[in-house]
């Protein structure tokens, strides 16, 4: 199959459709810079996030100002106002005093590389075409924070511990908007 | 131990395990006839209380309510508790720590613990999906990882940090697989693994081969456990449970840690110990959770078997096969039987039974065992449950 994300290496945020996102129906008008998607409706859509429902909106999550801030390139997380430990993800109180009080704040988008490993086979619903994909835990650059990530456009064989990855953005074809790392361009 | 009253496991049985031509239900009384088939003096009737353990059967075999229909399958009518016990991998130990805990505290006299999962489906990316949302799925599940890259990078840590070899791992899978060899039970029956053989599998997960992997298996054990004044009632050699110990840490993968130690089992296994009043010297046999060879490597360093990062030279002097000091998954580990999830800690209890009593066959009995340790880690390694079991009350 083809991987659409390899051939979008240059893109900047917000960036290409999730791979396999070719078979997949738009709810969406696309815009220009985007590969082009059938949009004919397939019989057994398949869920990127592991879901069935998109459930980022307010409707559905008190921590929606993430998407909304991610959809504009911001990266960010809560903070607590009591205690000011830094949460990820973002959470509605603090789980170290309980406190409520809790402020969005920036996190960087570098961060170097603390461990990886490949999905060469056995892949979740909706991301066998992706397959092999990296992924690692990844240090945020001047930011107490270690998280998980895809880290897409590069070969397992490619990467290294300490190796510098930036985060990017990418639509999903039913509309939400996701992050992932990738290898920093040189500064 | 603790305060309440003494706990005996009188009775244990398994279904087969493998890629099976049964269905969840079908496998239940699979392990029913095993478990509670032929046991002296015992009705169905008895049973006053029954703990399921089963991790997914939402989505692997689309039930929920799984517990009453165990029941019904067996015959039995509990009228104390009735319940199932999930905790992803643990879900089986769970059932049987539960059980524990209601006869030791006196809500129950007679418990049949029931573990099970369905896992092979036709289509195979259901079970990925399902193991990927046993991580925080909304934040790392979603970015496509399952176990396998999980453990990689923390084989890939501890590689790293204590020298650990890829020979060293397939180590712990020849070792293993051995033991399966000789247990009709296990998907690995009557298979060979040389370490050639291991090392030339493909990868799954980088460093980790097929061979460093436990499989999708379907299967189901049971277990009776009684209290200690009806313990000879249906058996002459009881097995006691002495201890048990079990820390959560974290869930979303931000809090793992250096990924190379896993403080939260050293935590459990001390808990473990000091409720069993012993040490990890005392221990003739363990069954250990081997859902990755590195799993089995960390897991002798953080229970205390062998010092931190001396786990992978462990294996390779045999330290941990028959003639070590303590011999690691007789049983066959998950690597040799599978890893139907809720099953499995069901099935190393009944090992446990089974070596303690000395009816296992010759190629994999620890001669003259007295007490055993196992050991399940559950996720992303983030929680650990331990159980120590003795001939000795």
């Amino acid at each position: 199959m083809s991987t659409p994300s390899e051939a979008n290496t240059a893109t900047t945020t917000p960036g290409p459709a999730a791979s396999g996102s070719t078979t997949r129906p738009s709810s969406e008008a696309q815009s220009a810079d985007r590969p082009p998607r059938r949009t004919d409706p397939v019989p057994n859509p398949l869920p990127y996030l592991l879901d069935f429902y998109p459930q980022e909106d307010p409707k559905f999550t008190r921590i929606a100002p993430f998407f909304v801030a991610l959809r504009k390139g911001s990266f960010t997380t809560t903070r607590c106002d009591e205690d000011g430990s830094l949460h990820w993800p973002p959470r509605v109180a603090c789980p170290k005093c309980r406190g409520e009080k809790l402020s969005w704040v920036e996190l960087p988008k570098r961060g170097t590389v603390y461990a990886f490993s490949a999905v060469l086979g056995g892949a979740p619903l909706g991301m066998e075409e992706d397959v092999p994909f990296v992924v690692g835990l990844i240090d945020l650059q001047g930011a107490e924070l270690r998280l998980f990530s895809r880290i897409a456009h590069t070969k397992h064989e490619d990467c290294r511990i300490g190796m510098e990855v930036e985060l990017e953005t990418f639509d999903l074809p039913d509309g939400r908007v996701f992050f992932r790392f990738r290898p920093s361009a040189p500064r | 131990m603790s305060g309440g009253r003494r706990v005996a496991v009188v009775a244990g049985g398994l279904s087969n395990f493998g890629v099976r031509s049964a269905t969840w239900s079908e496998l239940v009384q699979e392990a029913g006839h095993s478990a509670f088939g032929a046991i002296r003096n015992f009705s169905p009737q008895d049973v006053d209380s029954l703990f399921v353990g089963a991790a997914q059967p939402e989505r692997l075999a689309f039930q929920s309510h799984v517990a009453p229909m165990a029941a019904e399958l067996l015959g039995f009518e509990p009228s104390k508790i009735i319940q199932r016990t999930e905790l992803a991998c643990a879900s089986g130990q769970s059932a049987i720590r539960s059980a524990y805990a209601a006869i030791s505290a006196g809500l129950s006299d007679v418990a049949a613990v029931l573990g099970v999962e369905k896992m092979n489906l036709p289509s195979m990316a259901e079970a990925n999906t399902s193991m990927a949302d046993v991580l925080d799925r909304s934040w790392d599940g979603v970015h496509g990882a399952t176990a396998p890259p999980f453990f990689a990078m923390c084989a890939q840590r501890h590689m790293l940090e204590y020298g650990t070899t890829a020979e060293q791992m397939a180590m712990v899978s020849e070792k293993n697989h051995r033991f399966a060899n000789s247990n009709p039970t296990a998907q690995f029956y009557s298979k060979t693994f040389s370490r050639e053989k291991l090392l030339k599998l493909p990868m799954v997960a980088p460093p980790l081969r097929l061979g460093d992997c436990s499989s999708m298996t379907d299967g189901a054990a049971g277990l009776l456990l009684v209290s200690e004044e009806l313990a000879r009632k249906y058996t002459d050699t009881p097995v006691w449970v002495r201890g048990t110990g079990q820390h959560s840490h974290f869930h979303n993968l931000s809090g793992a840690g250096s990924l190379s130690s896993w403080p939260g089992l050293r935590a459990a296994a001390q808990e473990a110990f000091r409720s069993a009043r012993m040490e990890p010297k005392d221990i003739d046999l363990a069954e250990v959770h081997d859902c990755f060879t590195i799993s089995e490597i960390l897991e002798y360093e953080e229970i205390g078997f062998c010092p931190k990062g001396k786990g992978g030279q462990f294996v390779a002097d045999g330290r941990s096969d028959l003639g070590g000091e303590v011999v690691v998954n007789p049983r066959g580990g998950l690597l040799g039987c599978g890893h139907p999830l809720g099953a499995t800690g069901v099935a190393q209890a009944v090992e446990v039974l089974q070596q303690l009593q000395a009816t296992v066959p010759a190629a994999r009995a620890v001669k003259g065992a007295e007490r055993a340790l196992v050991h399940n880690l559950s996720g992303s390694a983030n929680v650990h449950s331990l159980m120590i079991y003795a001939r000795e009350n």
